[in-house]
């Protein structure tokens, strides 16, 4: 109060100020995802250094085993590692369908390491079969799919050594997946070919027509023509000579 | 077997029941497995009931050998026949301006009854030579919305139609869009497939199904029917299976603004071969 | 009382005693594969019952509709009238589905019965004089059934049917000079065109039905009036015919096997799902699915579209498609080939002799063979046919598997025909049955416990033992 104050201490609203001021410099320092690497990737790199890098090259830039992993994106990672394709013990083979390998946890943690070191690349998908339309979901898979896939989604022999395969076991997200990273000699449809609300209609009529379209009984695999020639003779006509045979003469 | 006639009983009555029940399940509304196998049990009831009765409950007949009265016809029997015909047919003959003229109307007769049939089709005419595709014409898909540069990826493809019969049979294409530089087209057709984007027709040159079939990390295309293949990167040449030619190539040209439109229609028939393809 | 009262009311007025009298006497051989005929018959006869049922709701127009039936992934979307109607025979008219699919049960059973019949006649020799009238109308029938399985299938406007019929129209625009006259005059126009589903009905219920019909009548008549074949036993002759009286006992068995192939057939037709044209979806020109097969008495032709080689020609400037020869010109000599086997038998062989007695297939050692080799060529024919679903369960590349039949279809008939020949010229020489009821041995007892082996009892009767060589 009097003019002799010019040594007090700065006063609290300084203090204040200059709290945020440190603190708000200190808090931008703090560890972000593009600066340092999170648990999850760091869990990622232990897997793929021990599961992938061997074909994958540690950079993810391929080696004379396994193309590179530039720009392939999350959602193919995730349908490799999630649908059991990869790890891929024989390099030589073709990637098939069979048990994860991988825990849901551990394929994040390898998802999110990828992404890591080979960005760019599609985005996993968000399918949601609930807002997809099934009739149309129809038409398109009968358009775009049935083709290599067959018209019931059961797969078929599609040459260049591959099976286009049986659309049955994947989940809806894995489709969508598939749909947009074109998995081995599949080709991809970006979203400006099937949007999103086609991917989920799409995803939605394989997941109906997997447990419905059945009501004339045995399907008979869905396979056509070739099941049902074999059935009207093993069944149909063996069990008429059958009855030829215990009621005809035999001599 | 052993007391036949009860057999015969029931088989009779579970025919009877199994009618009954089909009774029910059609009033139910109907369920084909149910009726399937009612009607087995219907049908074959009667069935097995029949002939269970023919064999063990009928009695056995004594002449079970009988002459076949029907042997060689001796030559003159033979000869008589054929006599009987041919002067039946002398006798016409013996006229034989008339005869003549007989055959004659009959056949023109035969000539204007079958001329109406020619009303069952057209002549092909050129027809087999163009599709609906005209220079200018913009791509769209079967729904006829339009196709633009953007619509497809790398490794992508889609089928397309010309912009006023989306949908139309002899006008299906697929553009299919791989890396730019990758086609090895001659110089005549690289020009009327820019950027990587080119346009094949969609009807197999073997026996004319859809393609549907693009394995794009080998950049082939594949008919389901008899696994015809082509080589989308070299002019759709077959590289496997049965077709014969190329398929032909659409050109196109893509404007500023992304449209895509067709330059002109295929310059070979589209499908399987005729008669005259090359003409 | 009723009965008698009818019968002479006709006679009276007929005067038909003697022909009544003559032909329920009549009698027909037992032998069980003298019943294969019959099967296709009942077949036949039910797809006309299921037939006529179908008719009566399905609409062959290719006209747009939008389906608003209970199938879900259809609801709203646009149709062609006639796989509007098959949908509702399929889903909404009762027992449709059922009736839908022993129709079609019943066409395969047709062909396939058809085809172990014809083996059966071939086999054993029964085309030989004086029947050949009645193997070139089976072979007729054949061509018709097949005829009218094609058109059939080929109604409902799924995309299967669809796909055969592009097949169908390819090959016969390949068919030189006139293939492209043909077929526009058939389709009335170009592919698909508006009019064809309309003209496969006409046939489909109308012209092949009639056809089979006259067929079938002069067919059975023609073996009716010459008797049955039968097997060589004691006591029978060229002459005679030992057998079952039509009636009562022949005809109440022959209704009673009728009902039982309506059975089965009904079986099927309601436990086995064919043809799901809801699975495979309308049919679009410009969408074909993935895998497709016609049914499986055209599979040997599809198999022949598959493995045959792109070989096209040009003659004079104009073009041969390559689907000319095995789309026309191979099927077309081996059915003719197939119709004219009686004659090329009897000149090849000598043999004009009028026969009554069916053989063996040993007795005919190389029949038996060539039989065999056509049997193994139409199996390789079928399976390549499928060769993507055979692909696909076997896992293998389906490219490998075409080389593969491709050997097959010149190997595996040569080594079928050469095996059964062998066989067959062994067999002749002994006169046991192959499969033989072996010889009963009888035990005795002896002095001191053990057991002595007495003679053997003479085989059954009617097949003598071999001469001892």
């Amino acid at each position: 109060m009097t003019s002799g104050r010019r040594n007090r201490a700065p006063s609290l609203a300084l203090w204040i100020g200059l709290f945020l001021a440190v603190g708000g410099l200190v808090w931008s320092f703090r560890p972000t995802a593009s600066n340092a690497q999170t648990q999850l990737e760091a869990e990622g790199q232990q897997l793929y250094a021990a599961s992938c890098s061997t074909c994958h090259g540690l950079t993810a830039d391929g080696t004379a085993n396994g193309p590179s992993l530039q720009g392939v994106g999350p959602a193919a990672v995730d349908f490799m590692l999630s649908s059991g394709r990869m790890p891929l013990a024989d390099p030589g083979q073709q990637p098939v369908r069979q048990e994860p390998r991988f825990t849901d946890d551990q394929i994040a943690a390898l998802v999110a390491y990828v992404r890591s070191i080979a960005p760019g690349g599609p985005e996993i998908p968000d399918v949601d079969t609930a807002r997809g339309e099934l009739p149309r979901g129809f038409q398109l898979f009968l358009n775009n799919c049935s083709g290599c896939h067959g018209a019931a989604g059961i797969g078929d022999s599609v040459g260049g050594g591959q099976i286009a395969p049986s659309l049955y076991p994947p989940n809806a997200t894995q489709i969508g997946e598939a749909i947009r990273i074109g998995p081995g000699v599949m080709p991809r449809f970006g979203e400006n070919d099937l949007s999103r609300s086609d991917v989920d209609s799409i995803a939605r009529y394989l997941e109906w027509v997997r447990d419905n379209g059945d009501e004339g009984g045995f399907q008979l695999g869905r396979v056509g023509a070739v099941a049902e020639g074999l059935i009207a003779l093993a069944v149909g006509l063996g069990s008429l000579v059958l009855v030829l045979r215990l009621t005809g003469a035999k001599e | 077997m052993r007391s036949p006639s009860r057999w015969v009983a029931l088989a009779l009555g579970a025919s009877t029941l199994a009618s009954l029940a089909l009774f029910g399940v059609y009033l139910g509304g109907g369920d084909p497995q149910a009726e399937g196998v009612l009607l087995f049990v219907a049908l074959g009831g009667v069935g097995a009931a029949l002939m269970i009765w023919a064999r063990f409950l009928m009695p056995e007949v004594r002449d079970r050998t009988q002459p076949r009265h029907h042997g060689p016809e001796p030559a003159q029997e033979l000869e008589g026949a054929a006599e009987t015909v041919t002067r039946g047919v002398e006798e016409m003959r013996r006229r034989r301006f008339l005869f003549r003229l007989l055959l004659g109307a009959a056949a023109a007769l035969g000539v204007a009854a079958i001329f109406p049939i020619r009303s069952l089709g057209r002549a092909p005419g050129s027809s087999l030579f163009h599709t609906h595709w005209r220079a200018g014409d913009r791509l769209v898909d079967e729904e006829g919305a339009p196709i633009t540069r953007d619509t497809l990826e790398v490794d992508s493809f889609t089928t397309v139609f010309p912009e006023h019969s989306p949908g139309s049979a002899d006008s299906q294409a697929v553009l299919i869009r791989v890396q730019p530089g990758t086609l090895r087209l001659p110089p005549d057709r690289a020009a009327g497939a820019p950027d990587g984007y080119v346009v094949y027709s969609k009807i197999c040159t073997h026996a004319g199904c859809a393609l549907g079939l693009y394995l794009a990390a080998v950049q082939q295309l594949r008919c389901p029917c008899h696994q015809s293949t082509f080589d989308v990167l070299d002019g759709a040449r077959p590289v496997y299976g049965p077709a014969p030619r190329p398929l032909p190539q659409l050109p196109i040209s893509i404007e500023g603004d992304g449209t895509i439109r067709a330059t002109g229609d295929f310059p070979e028939p589209v499908g399987p071969s005729f008669w005259d393809l090359s003409t | 009382m009723i009965v008698k009262r009818f019968v002479e009311g006709m006679d009276d007025r007929l005067e038909g005693t003697s022909f009544i009298q003559r032909n329920l006497k009549k009698v027909f051989p037992d032998h069980w594969s003298y019943m294969l005929g019959e099967i296709a018959l009942y077949s036949f006869v039910l797809l006309v019952l299921t037939g006529t049922f179908l008719s009566f709701f399905y609409i062959a127009s290719p006209a747009l509709v939008t389906y608003d039936g209970p199938y879900a992934p259809l609801h709203g979307q646009t149709v062609s009238a006639a796989y509007d109607s098959v949908m509702r025979i399929s889903f909404e008219v009762q027992a449709g589905l059922v009736m839908r699919q022993i129709h079609h049960w019943a066409a395969l059973l047709f062909m396939s019965a058809i085809g172990f019949h014809l083996l059966r006649v071939f086999f054993t020799g029964a085309f030989r004089r004086p029947r050949e009238v009645s193997w070139v109308i089976g072979v007729g029938l054949l061509l018709t059934g097949i005829a009218a399985g094609f058109s059939g299938y080929s109604l409902p406007d799924d995309s299967l049917s669809g796909a055969g019929l592009r097949i169908a129209y390819s090959v016969i625009l390949s068919i030189p000079f006139v293939g492209t006259w043909i077929a526009y005059l058939f389709f009335g126009g170009e592919f698909p065109g508006p009019e064809i589903l309309n003209r496969l009905l006409i046939l489909h219920v109308f012209i092949v039905p009639l056809l089979l019909i006259a067929q079938l009548g002069a067919h059975l008549g023609v073996v009716w009036h010459q008797t049955h074949t039968q097997f060589r036993a004691p006591g029978r002759t060229e002459d005679t015919v030992y057998g079952t009286p039509v009636w009562p006992k022949f005809a109440m068995k022959a209704v009673g096997l009728a009902f039982v192939t309506f059975a089965v057939l009904a079986l099927l037709g309601g436990l086995f799902q064919i043809n799901p044209v809801w699975l495979n979806g309308p049919f679009v020109p410009y969408t074909t699915a993935s895998p497709s097969q016609p049914d499986v008495y055209v599979g040997w032709l599809e198999g022949l579209l598959r493995l045959w080689p792109n070989w096209e020609f040009e003659v004079f400037g104009h073009t041969i498609g390559e689907l000319f020869l095995p789309g026309v010109v191979v099927p077309g000599v081996l059915f003719t080939a197939l119709a004219a086997w009686p004659f090329i038998e009897a000149r090849v062989g000598g043999d004009h002799e009028w026969h009554n007695f069916s053989q063996r297939p040993r007795e005919a050692p190389v029949r038996a063979g060539i039989g065999a080799a056509a049997i193994a060529l139409f199996t390789v024919l079928v399976l390549a046919g499928g060769n993507d679903v055979v692909a696909k369960y076997l896992n293998v590349e389906v490219d490998h598997l075409n080389v593969i039949l491709r050997w097959l279809l010149l190997i595996a008939p040569v080594v079928a025909g050469g095996l059964t020949w062998w066989i067959c010229r062994d067999l002749d020489k002994t006169d046991d049955h192959p499969i033989a009821v072996p010889a009963r041995v009888r035990f005795r007892r002896n002095v001191v416990g053990g057991f002595d082996r007495e003679s053997d009892e003479p085989p059954s009767a009617g097949i003598e033992k071999a001469p001892e060589s």
